[in-house]
């Protein structure tokens, strides 16, 4: 098949994917914390082509962040300890609200709280308001020293906290989850079980840089989050291993970069994908793997996003289900 | 509020592009540094002394990140403009940088933050250490187009590491400023540090003084300390690692002082959210050029 069909317009393939109650454009997101409140990159990109764009982590009280140095350059990535620098709920509220409203895009705010009950506050004065297509909990920052990615890698800590959460919102409910514990997949399963709609796999690897001169940690808080094509492998596997363990959509994030890399996670079974180190190299980014990630599909002759998705995951279990009646 | 501050308040502007560029002159520039010329097309918005670009090598690259770098002159020819950068190759990103030759091309984004406020009254008094001069010969020449003579301090370690002192010579010459020279080692100009000249100096220059300074964030410190006790205004320009460098990646942050954090309260409602927070300010939004006034310099890196 491949090569052989003949070249389609864009207009004749069908991108769309759903998120629990979410139908997003296309699969390309802007992840968290890499694309300010969705309006600083506005004059670059057209958000509104994008599936859509994750807010940055809004907490109840305003955060100052890290004291510096909070980024450095490792080989193939980056590390970074912001600390969830956030305007806070009232200002999320009061300014950057009703300037998402006004992009034309699809918003989808992340929440983050060192606590069930500050998620659940959150969630309350949030979860109706109108221009919010879902949330995705942060429950996996590795930079704060509460309630971060260690608090929240719990499965039934996740799940009690996703049942308080489900009735709050009648919006699309996004669990991101950390890459650093023993099993993705359990994660998943627990936040499937606690009523979330989609998983987002993963969030930034815990990472360290030093200096040897003075000898010194490069970063204030000794370790930081890695991204960058450095994780793309490894976060690719925990995606992998998130979208066989759980029947919601699985959201992949991790060293994307062009086209060809959303592919591979959508084809190991991620319903969408998120941009992010990405943005701050090139703020087209997410929009050019846009781009790329639709030439390939319409060269091959794909007519819905649906049918990429998941490609590796069926192969393989065709395959294991051909081994077992061999067997 | 004061005329400088007045100066620093201006907006920043979300008016930068990523444009593709193309090296059309690289040359040695002597004590280990490099001259670039880049040229990007005429709707690349002029920048201005103190602004800077990020430079994003094409791939494949031994590094992820753009480079952060201070432009040191524009120049319009035709329909092209022509952007210098005067820089050392002392890390992994600059040494790639340094192998491009006329004809490559990399990737060019800005022109980012805020520069230096030359059109503060008062007699511009340029402050330069070490390869700190770049954007100084920037601001010499902009300031000889718009007929101001400059007062131009150049510091370094020793005579070799007064990098572009011939330039900073011409800038002077055709535009009738004066170059005052100190090294540590007193190898030229006077035995001592940049800080020890202006204190020598400063008393016989037209009042009021107004400092524009760059090089290290020691140096700068030591100017910022002595202007302030004299009661100059200072304009600092600062240096920290960054990601992004338009302000959504957050990862510049420089200490306010408390004057500046209870201004920056008094004003929030009108605060971009590309600044930084009450206790932060961005460096690639709010600065790179900084009032001395308004850093802790207790808690600057």
């Amino acid at each position: 098949m491949p090569g052989k069909t003949p070249r389609q317009s864009s207009s004749t393939i069908d991108l769309s994917v759903r998120i629990g109650p979410m139908t997003l454009a296309n699969p390309i997101l802007t992840a968290s914390g890499t694309f300010g409140y969705g309006d600083e990159y506005a004059h670059v990109v057209d958000v509104s082509s994008l599936g859509g764009v994750i807010t940055k982590t809004v907490t109840l009280e305003p955060r100052v962040g890290n004291a510096p140095v909070r980024i450095a350059e490792t080989p193939s990535g980056m590390l970074n300890s912001i600390g969830l620098e956030n305007v806070g709920l009232d200002r999320f509220r009061s300014e950057k609200l009703p300037k998402l409203r006004s992009l034309g895009a699809t918003v989808v705010a992340s929440i983050g709280g060192e606590t069930p009950r500050e998620l659940e506050r959150l969630l309350d004065a949030l979860g109706s308001e109108k221009g919010i297509a879902g949330f995705e909990i942060n429950f996996s920052c590795p930079n704060v020293s509460r309630g971060g990615a260690r608090y929240w890698a719990v499965p039934r800590r996740l799940e009690k906290t996703l049942q308080r959460l489900r009735p709050l919102t009648r919006t699309a409910l996004i669990a991101k989850l950390s890459p650093d514990v023993t099993s993705v997949g359990d994660l998943a399963i627990a936040c499937e079980q606690g009523g979330a709609d989609a998983v987002t796999a993963v969030n930034t690897f815990v990472g360290m840089a030093i200096d040897l001169d003075p000898l010194e940690p490069k970063l204030n808080r000794t370790t930081g989050g890695l991204s960058g094509p450095a994780i793309k492998p490894l976060a690719l596997a925990r995606c992998y291993e998130a979208a066989r363990a759980v029947s919601i959509p699985v959201i992949g994030s991790g060293g994307i970069m062009n086209g060809r890399d959303a592919l591979d996670f959508l084809a190991v079974g991620a319903s969408a994908v998120q941009v992010g180190t990405l943005s701050f190299i090139r703020p087209r980014g997410a929009a050019e793997v846009l781009e790329e990630m639709t030439a390939f599909l319409v060269a091959r002759g794909v007519k819905r996003m649906t049918d990429w998705r998941g490609g590796l995951l069926g192969e393989s279990e065709a395959r294991r289900e051909a081994a077992r009646r061999k067997a | 509020m004061s005329r400088a501050e007045a100066a620093m308040k201006k907006a920043i502007s979300s008016d930068w592009t990523q444009v593709v560029a193309q090296v059309v002159k690289h040359r040695d520039y002597g004590a280990n540094h490099l001259w670039l010329d880049l040229e990007v097309p005429r709707s690349f918005r002029r920048p201005a002394p103190g602004q800077f670009v990020q430079l994003l090598l094409r791939a494949p690259a031994p590094v992820l990140l753009p480079r952060p770098m201070s432009v040191a002159g524009v120049s319009d020819r035709g329909n092209r403009r022509v952007l210098g950068f005067l820089y050392g190759p002392v890390g992994i990103g600059t040494r790639a940088l340094a192998q491009h030759a006329p004809g490559d091309r990399l990737e060019v984004l800005g022109p980012l933050g805020r520069g230096f406020p030359l059109e503060v009254p008062g007699t511009p008094v340029l402050v330069a250490g070490g390869r700190g001069v770049a954007p100084l010969l920037f601001a010499a020449e902009v300031l000889g187009h718009a007929g101001r003579r400059c007062e131009f301090f150049f510091g370094a370690r020793n005579k070799a590491a007064l990098v572009g002192l011939d330039d900073a010579h011409r800038q002077l010459d055709r535009h009738g400023g004066r170059l005052h020279l100190a090294t540590d080692d007193g190898s030229r100009g006077l035995r001592g540090t940049v800080v020890d000249l202006l204190e020598r100096t400063a008393a016989r220059l037209p009042q009021p003084l107004v400092i524009h300074a760059c090089g290290p964030h020691a140096m700068l410190e030591a100017v910022g300390r002595w202007a302030m006790r004299r009661g100059s205004p200072a304009f600092l320009a600062m240096e920290s690692v960054m990601a992004c460098g338009t302000g959504v990646c957050r990862g510049c942050p420089m200490p306010r002082s408390a004057d500046h954090r209870a201004r920056y309260l008094r004003t929030r409602g009108d605060t971009p959210s590309l600044y930084g927070n009450a206790e932060y300010a961005m460096c690639c939004t709010e600065g790179p050029v900084f009032s001395a006034e308004d850093l802790d310099w207790e808690r600057v890196d």
